[in-house]
């Protein structure tokens, strides 16, 4: 286990993202909204000063004075290029310490046991980081994973810290925690604090006083290797592996409200569709699946929820998979509410290389393989959806919305970055 | 087995000598680098650079690691403009240098501009 862990995240990273490719949002408001373009996910520091809220839904915020005065840039949310950014940010961290954890989009924990002067190392890192994956950063550095993140934070809210927080001296880590709210530490949720505040622990200070038999009492083994963690003693290893996938999830609120039959069918399918891709991205066949629909549970509309799940025979072929989503989706559908979210999970995931062939196939497991392979290839080379079932729609008026979307600069040839001869 | 996944050692009747040297084709990425975080890729819009052989819809390897150097070619952000230009060094100051002597050098200190990479290569995919 390291003697010293780091935390470095990218500051507001979708916004940053967008920035690294597009001079011209240099300096300005910036805000990334979620899927459908439905609220505020990320925000630049000109646009939480113009008074952008996390969450705030853009067709409201939009005409706010203060924002409509920041002339404030509304971007679609652009995975493949944050993903993409986020891989660049990991490299650049893995050539220069020994392991890096990604354990977000946008932060990753860092093995800091390496000689020198380590806030002159974050520093480097941070210049690195800027310099070549185009991401501004924050560093936090301590002898545990908890007191890292809290050292982050700390770097973060303030600027006088030009991005870098050492939290490694014991006493340094005295007087923060005395004026630092038990709310700001990692894996102490709005839950857990309101509990603790009701007994009067309200700083990190006081958490720290409680008997650590309270604090498991109270909070479980969480609460009490928070405990330990915060005093300095390592309770959390870097975890360098994802975890095993347990199950897939393709679940997607709609563009605008599914009142028919036939567009739910053909949302279902297509969820259905990416399911399997997934499913065979990963070399895998499922042999359960759910399916659930809602309304909009907001806004006073008519409440209608219902799901179903069961057991299908092990495949990852599309056709099946659409088949079997189908068939449990059909009796759940009602006639006259406004549908807001659709979803398939697929579980019991099995490897598909040493699941047994079924006595009584439904189908002939050869010739589904091949075609499925010619089908994530095409769709490999041209772009997702170009070839698939006709189940899942032409015009899809379901279909997300991301009206605001950025090129896919750093992942789609035809959409690369441009530049000006001069 | 189809045709198409002949890959010149499985053959169907005379064992291929090749068979246990075969090595793909070559694969531009890895020539370019191109899986390594500092590299990117920008599309040349015009033929300002023409005398540098770079070529309009041309594809640059920019290197967003390298150091500048005066006469090589960079990507420059200028007052909300991606550009690609020459450097140049001048009064202790990095400088883009236009094609058109009329016009006049832009220097790269101060606000609204940055040295973005260096470009370090480039693909023309149809000469």
């Amino acid at each position: 286990m390291p003697r010293t862990y780091g935390l470095i995240d990218g500051n507001s990273f979708y916004c940053s993202c967008e920035r690294a490719f597009s001079p011209r949002l240099r300096g300005r408001a910036v805000v990334v909204l979620s899927n459908n373009d439905g609220c505020a996910i990320a925000r630049t520091a000109e646009a939480k000063a113009a008074g952008v809220k996390m969450g705030d839904p853009w067709h409201l915020a939009k005409d706010r004075p203060s924002i409509r005065a920041a002339q404030v840039e509304w971007l679609s949310s652009n995975y493949p290029l944050y993903g993409d950014m986020s891989r660049r940010m990991y490299q650049v961290l893995a050539d220069r310490v020994p392991r890096v954890e990604p354990y977000s989009i946008d932060e990753m924990f860092l093995d800091l046991d390496v000689p020198g002067d380590l806030v002159l190392l974050a520093r480097e890192l941070r210049e690195a980081v800027r310099r070549i994956a185009k991401i501004p950063t924050c560093v936090g550095i301590g002898p545990t994973k908890t007191i890292a993140k809290l050292a982050n934070r700390l770097a973060k809210d303030d600027a006088g810290m030009e991005g870098v927080c050492d939290l490694r001296d014991d006493r340094d880590r005295q007087r923060f925690y005395e004026a630092t709210s038990i709310g700001s530490v990692w894996g102490i949720g709005g839950k857990t604090t309101e509990k603790l505040e009701a007994r009067g622990v309200d700083t990190i200070a006081r958490f720290l006083a409680m008997p650590q038999r309270d604090a498991r009492d109270l909070l479980t083994v969480v609460g009490a290797r928070v405990q330990m963690e915060l005093r300095g003693v390592s309770c959390l290893p870097l975890s360098l592996m994802a975890p095993t996938r347990k199950g897939i999830a393709v679940t997607r609120s709609f563009g605008k409200p599914v009142t028919a039959w036939p567009a739910m069918r053909e949302a279902v399918a297509w969820y259905a569709t990416r399911a399997g891709e997934k499913l065979r991205g990963e070399g895998l066949v499922a042999a359960r699946m759910g399916v659930f629909l809602h309304t909009n549970p907001h806004g006073g509309e008519p409440w209608y929820s219902a799901q179903r799940g069961g057991r299908i025979e092990p495949t990852a072929d599309t056709g099946a998979l659409i088949g079997e989503a189908l068939r449990m989706v059909q009796p759940l559908w009602r006639e006259g509410f406004r549908y807001m979210k659709a979803g398939v999970m697929l579980d019991d995931l099995r490897d598909a290389a040493t699941e047994p062939a079924s006595l009584f196939p439904t189908r002939d497991p050869k010739k589904s393989v091949r075609l499925m392979a010619a089908l994530d290839a095409v769709n490999g080379r041209y772009g997702r959806g170009v070839l698939r079932p006709l189940a899942t729609g032409i015009t899809r008026p379901w279909s997300t919305r991301q009206a605001r979307l950025s090129p896919r600069y750093t992942t789609h040839a035809a959409e690369m970055m441009e530049a000006r001869a001069l | 087995m189809v045709a198409r996944d002949y890959d010149g050692g499985n053959t169907t009747g005379f064992v291929s000598p090749a068979g246990d040297a075969l090595e793909g084709p070559i694969d531009l990425s890895e020539m370019l680098d191109l899986a390594r975080p500092h590299r990117y890729t920008a599309r040349v819009l015009g033929d300002g650079l023409r005398e540098r052989g770079i070529f309009h819809h041309d594809v640059l390897i920019v290197d967003a690691s390298a150091a500048p150097t005066a006469g090589r070619v960079c990507i420059a952000f200028v007052q909300g403009e991606v550009l690609v230009a020459e450097l140049a060094l001048r009064a202790g100051g990095w400088w883009l240098k236009p094609s058109l002597e009329r016009l006049e050098p832009i220097s790269l200190s101060g606000d609204g501009v940055e040295l973005w990479g260096l470009v370090c290569g480039l693909v023309r995919a149809e000469v």
